[in-house]
């Protein structure tokens, strides 16, 4: 059993030379590569300030719809927005069908077995007097999308340069 | 020393002679270096572990190796007790009770780890692994993860190396199978590392895997040292540190009573108390020669000065012997 461990190291090793360029982290189904320069499929639950979906138009509006738009922009893709209950997104974006999932999540989400939720970009006290912690969710080992996210809420909170 | 026995029954001297004494205090240092070593790794692996499953089995076992030098610190209080007459053997015991306590500690574990590493493979958990912001710098959290777990491949097995030697020398069970832990944590390491880059590359069976590895390794160790410690508390005939072969001074101690010109044949039944034996050496006079009280204290004190193991010896002339307490003697079979 103790043997199967320098095996399994030459393995990974040679995974990593012999790809070449392969980043770190990648994508276990490549869905940063698809969205880039095509669609990111964002679910949304209405959430305000996070999250207003307009009941007439369904234009998507509010702070976090705000950080996917420029997030978007940023890897030059097209926002596809996905509104539902958070539990039905849940489901979907476990399936794939959805990629993003936003309205207002916080660290204390219940869904975080089910979504990837992505490191607090801002805390917020809530009515009842308790520190939130804003998060994002995203597909399960979708971990370039995880980080490449991660990065842009961090730059837009003015959290690193 | 905290006590002394000079009588003729029960364990000789005190705990420990000098020699072994000082080993002894040697291998509690080690053991405080380790704890302190695992403390900060623990704390460490904790802050980084994320949702690797690989990393939070190697958290979950560095966690568990405090068990046994824990163990190993208590046993070494205890066994400075004198004996009384509720406890006529003494308190060397305590090493085999620790012993079983952290063998089934890391048994029952590792049993979980297996588990649930095994249910996330069946169950296609795809471990997230993000970003972490340190002095300003953003990165993903999987290189802190692997960096964190150099130094734990590297220590443990420097401790364990030293800590092996002292196990030998004390003939202590308890400090080797810490010592064993310590060097297999190398491999725990590794196949951390492997499972962490795995997620990085997008295989993320690879993380399941490596922690599935890592739990075997640890229900591996409880299962040998459940074992060892079931046989030894339940007097199987007394083996070496390591559990490699018997131990030779049963041997020897029955080649010096058979030697004995009164002597027509001998027998013992050694048991391990710990670091010492306990040691019942019956022995069938030659005919018409049977021994007086000076002779058989005698060879009792002869016994005891074959080695500082053989701590409490008892000389019981008999007129037969069972033959399985014979069956290693070619002559009488």
């Amino acid at each position: 059993m103790r043997r199967a461990v320098p095996l399994l190291l030459a393995g990974a090793v040679g995974l990593l030379t012999g790809c070449g360029s392969v980043t770190v982290p990648a994508d276990v189904d490549g869905t940063l590569d698809r969205a880039t320069d095509g669609t990111l499929v964002v679910g949304v639950s209405e959430h305000p300030p996070w999250v207003d979906i307009d009941e007439k138009t369904g234009e998507v509006t509010g702070i976090e719809a705000d950080l996917i738009a420029s997030f978007a922009e940023s890897i030059n893709a097209e926002v596809q927005w996905q509104p539902g209950p958070e539990s039905v997104l849940a489901g979907q974006v476990e399936e794939g069908a959805v990629d993003i999932v936003v309205g207002g999540l916080t660290t204390s989400s219940p869904w975080s077995s089910h979504l990837a939720l992505t490191r607090p970009y801002a805390t917020v006290t809530s009515a009842g007097g308790r520190e939130e912690q804003m998060v994002m969710g995203v597909r399960m080992g979708e971990n370039e999308l995880l980080v490449e996210l991660e990065k842009h809420l961090a730059r837009e909170q003015g959290e690193v340069s | 020393m905290s006590w002394h026995n000079d009588a003729d029954a029960g364990p000789v001297g005190g705990p420990l002679p000098s020699g072994p004494q000082e080993a002894l205090h040697r291998a509690v240092r080690l053991e405080w270096i380790t704890i302190g070593f695992l403390v900060v790794s623990v704390i460490a692996v904790g802050l980084v572990a994320g949702q690797s499953q690989a990393m939070q089995a190697a958290w979950a076992e560095d966690g568990l190796s405090l068990l046994p030098p824990i163990a190993f610190l208590i046993a070494t209080r205890i066994i400075r007790r004198p004996p009384s007459l509720r406890h006529p053997y003494g308190h060397h015991r305590s090493i085999g009770v620790a012993h079983l306590v952290a063998g089934t500690a890391l048994l029952l574990m590792g049993g979980i780890l297996f588990i649930s590493s095994v249910l996330g493979l069946i169950q296609l958990e795809k471990p997230p692994v993000g970003t972490t912001v340190l002095f300003g710098q953003q990165f993903w959290a999987g290189w802190l993860m692997i960096g964190v777990m150099i130094p734990t491949a590297v220590v443990p097995v420097i401790l364990g190396r030293r800590k092996l030697r002292l196990a030998e020398e004390l003939h202590d069970k308890v400090l080797r199978a810490d010592a064993d832990m310590n060097k297999a944590d190398w491999t725990t390491a590794v196949a951390t590392i492997v499972g962490v880059l795995g997620i990085g590359v997008g295989w993320w069976w690879m993380d399941a895997a490596a922690a599935i590895l890592v739990s075997a390794s640890i229900v591996y160790d409880g299962i040998t040292n459940v074992k060892a410690a079931v046989e030894d508390l339940t007097d199987t005939r007394a083996t070496r540190f390591d559990d490699s072969e018997e131990h030779p001074l049963i041997d020897e101690a029955e080649d010096l009573a058979r030697a004995v010109p009164w002597v027509r044949q001998a027998a013992a039944r050694v048991r391990d108390q710990g670091h010492v034996f306990h040691v019942e050496m019956f022995v069938i006079p030659e005919p018409g020669q049977d021994p007086g009280l000076e002779q058989l204290m005698a060879l009792r004190h002869q016994l005891l000065d074959i080695h500082w193991k053989l701590h409490d010896v008892a000389v019981i002339p008999v007129a037969s012997l069972p033959g399985y307490l014979l069956a290693d003697e070619p002559r009488l079979r």
